[in-house]
């Protein structure tokens, strides 16, 4: 087995953090109509704010700051899922917990719950999560092979999806039946502040508590039994990152939809720069999430105004061929 | 010879067909806009039947009256039950409908969805004319001339900035009622000054630069909750008009064009800052 780039976790983190800080400030100069990004910096901190300043602290970035906190919970929930579950194709997406905190969603905004009370919509978020998480789990049983998992998460996919329409269909505003596709393709467009606020603290939640589940997914690697025989407990543990996925996909769908691959692709694309070491790759994959999202991100504001294209059409027509290549890949291990 | 036979028939005929037309009394209105110039101008008797839309209290300025007629839900069947001697739609109503009926002999008259004053003005008319009533029309036409005659009248030296800003960024430039009456109430509307025509969605980065002093919008669901809605209350609208409040403006007033678009005006007008 050759070593194809021997980094240490810095130089990786480091790198990356690089990469993320310049797609961060890109991501900050471009928006429909061009502003002196620096007069507008200058100018957020006079008393009465510009508007240049306005567009900057209240347009550009919060889509930003959304596009990066949801990036890297895709990222590193997808991470953390596939070292649970030892499965490559676990992931977010595919396994119903966006699905599920989707719908979750929809059944607080829609029916007048969230504008009562703002936090729950990611309430109804981390809820439909961890219900979708969980029945994906049960269904498909404590050593499901890939092919079980995937099917069990396609039925609960297909559930979730088909209850959203069903839902926004019957939902009292007008405008609800549109929206149909932007929780099943996922936008980070036209949110405010106060939506990031809104989905900051459970996302932070479930971060803190998958920070310390690096050794035991370590220890995973060599099997259940040497897991436990090495003293960590495997339901205690299997609790700790399926809540922490609910609480952080949770309140990341409730306001951008559902995105697609990112929990899938990013852990996959990174796995070789950290010697396959599950505690290494939760950190490298948050990163390597904001990364994928925020660029993503970048190029649908680069179509041109009024072509309003979703972000998760575009995580999703990368993701996708990747996912084939996966399963390819995975059957030639089989034969 | 036959020239003479012509117009002597003809002389003959006018004054005949002319009065079957001038008073239909069995006339079905299919679409909210003509319903409400019908209730407007008819007399109760001409009235057979309007759509089920004009009783909707959000969307019909007229549906307080439209509630003692019965009501249709634009059925070919429930309109040869009634056997209208007119039918009245918009030129965006069911043209496979329209055909229908006029293939089996009924008279449909079309009306066009005004976009300025004018067309308001030519709406009336052409209902009254086809109603026989005239003398209302005119009347109508008077008394809406007069209010926003008086408005006009009352122009501020400046012209302060606005932009109309509905659900899913929608706002209305050129050729909108919408800009139509923020000028005459006197406002200035950034959206056709942006150079946008009719009703389209404005990015919320072009509106912002625009700096509009107050923003006006018509809920079409109040109380109802959607990702579109919710993108009016985004803070950043409410900072650059330095904390104004959008102003709602009710629905009914312009989703058709009538004379109500008065009480539209009165409104803008009235909201301009003191």
């Amino acid at each position: 087995m050759k070593q194809p780039l021997a980094l240490s976790q810095k130089q990786l983190i480091g790198g990356l953090s690089l990469i993320l800080a310049a797609l961060f400030l890109l991501s900050l100069f471009i928006g429909s109509s061009p502003i002196p990004l620096f007069q507008a910096a200058h100018d957020t901190l006079l008393d009465t704010p510009s508007v240049i300043a306005l567009i900057l602290s209240e347009v550009r970035l919060p889509r930003t700051l959304i596009a990066l906190i949801t990036g890297a919970t895709l990222g590193l929930c997808g991470a953390a899922m596939q070292g649970l579950l030892r499965n490559p194709l676990a992931s977010p997406g595919l396994i119903g917990s966006a699905s599920g905190a989707a719908l979750g969603a929809v059944c607080m905004l829609y029916f007048g719950l969230a504008s009562l009370l703002p936090m729950a919509l990611p309430m109804g978020g981390i809820l439909g999560a961890l219900i979708a998480t969980l029945l994906v789990y049960l269904l498909a049983g404590r050593d499901a092979g890939s092919l079980t998992l995937i099917l069990a998460g396609v039925a609960i996919n297909a559930m979730a999806l088909a209850l959203i329409s069903l839902l926004l269909n019957l939902a009292p505003s007008p405008y609800a039946v549109r929206e149909i596709v932007l929780w099943m393709m996922g936008s980070i467009a036209n949110h405010s502040m106060a939506d990031f606020q809104i989905m900051l603290p459970g996302i932070l939640l479930g971060w803190f508590l998958l920070i310390g589940t690096g050794r035991s997914l370590d220890a995973l690697t060599l099997g259940e039994e040497t897991a436990t025989t090495m003293g960590f407990s495997l339901p205690r543990l299997r609790w700790r990152i399926f809540i922490a996925i609910a609480l952080a996909v949770g309140s990341a769908i409730s306001i951008t939809g559902s995105i697609g691959f990112i929990g899938l692709v990013v852990p996959h694309l990174l796995r070789p720069l950290v010697n396959h070491q599950p505690s290494r790759l939760l950190l490298a994959s948050a990163v390597g999430g904001a990364i994928l999202l925020l660029a993503a991100d970048i190029c649908v504001r680069l179509f041109p105004a009024g072509t309003d294209i979703k972000v998760g059409v575009l995580t999703s027509l990368v993701g996708a061929p990747f996912f084939l290549y996966l399963i390819i890949k995975s059957r030639r291990y089989m034969l | 010879m036959s020239k003479q036979l012509f117009i002597t028939l003809l002389l003959f005929l006018y004054p005949l067909s002319s009065q079957s037309a001038e008073q239909p009394a069995h006339v079905v209105s299919i679409n909210l806009c003509t319903d409400q110039l019908l209730l407007m101008l008819a007399d109760p008797a001409q009235i057979s039947s309007i759509s089920y839309l004009a009783l909707e209290p959000g969307s019909s300025f007229m549906a307080e009256q439209a509630q003692q007629y019965p009501v249709n839900h634009t059925k070919p069947e429930e309109l040869l039950s009634l056997k209208p001697d007119l039918i009245l739609a918009s030129e965006y109503s069911d043209r496979a409908l329209i055909q229908l009926m006029r293939k089996l002999g009924y008279q449909v008259e079309t009306f066009p969805l005004p976009s300025s004053i004018d067309g308001i003005r030519s709406n009336i008319k052409q209902m009254a004319q086809l109603l026989g009533q005239e003398a209302r029309g005119q009347q109508l036409i008077k008394q809406m001339n007069r209010r926003l005659e008086q408005i006009t009248r009352q122009q501020p030296a400046l012209r302060p900035r606005a932009l109309f800003y509905q659900p899913n960024g929608y706002t209305s430039g050129k050729n909108t009622l919408q800009n139509a009456a923020l000028q005459l109430a006197g406002w200035r509307n950034l959206a056709a000054e942006l150079g946008i025509q009719g009703y389209r969605a404005i990015d919320i980065e072009a509106l912002l630069l625009a700096e509009p002093e107050q923003l006006f919008t018509s809920p079409y669901a109040p109380g109802s909750q959607s990702l579109a809605q919710h993108q009016l209350s985004h803070p950043a609208l409410k900072r650059v008009t330095a904390g104004r409040e959008m102003i709602e403006i009710d629905y009914k007033l312009w989703i058709c064009g009538g004379p109500m678009i008065a009480d539209a005006v009165e409104q803008l007008h009235r909201s301009l800052p003191k």
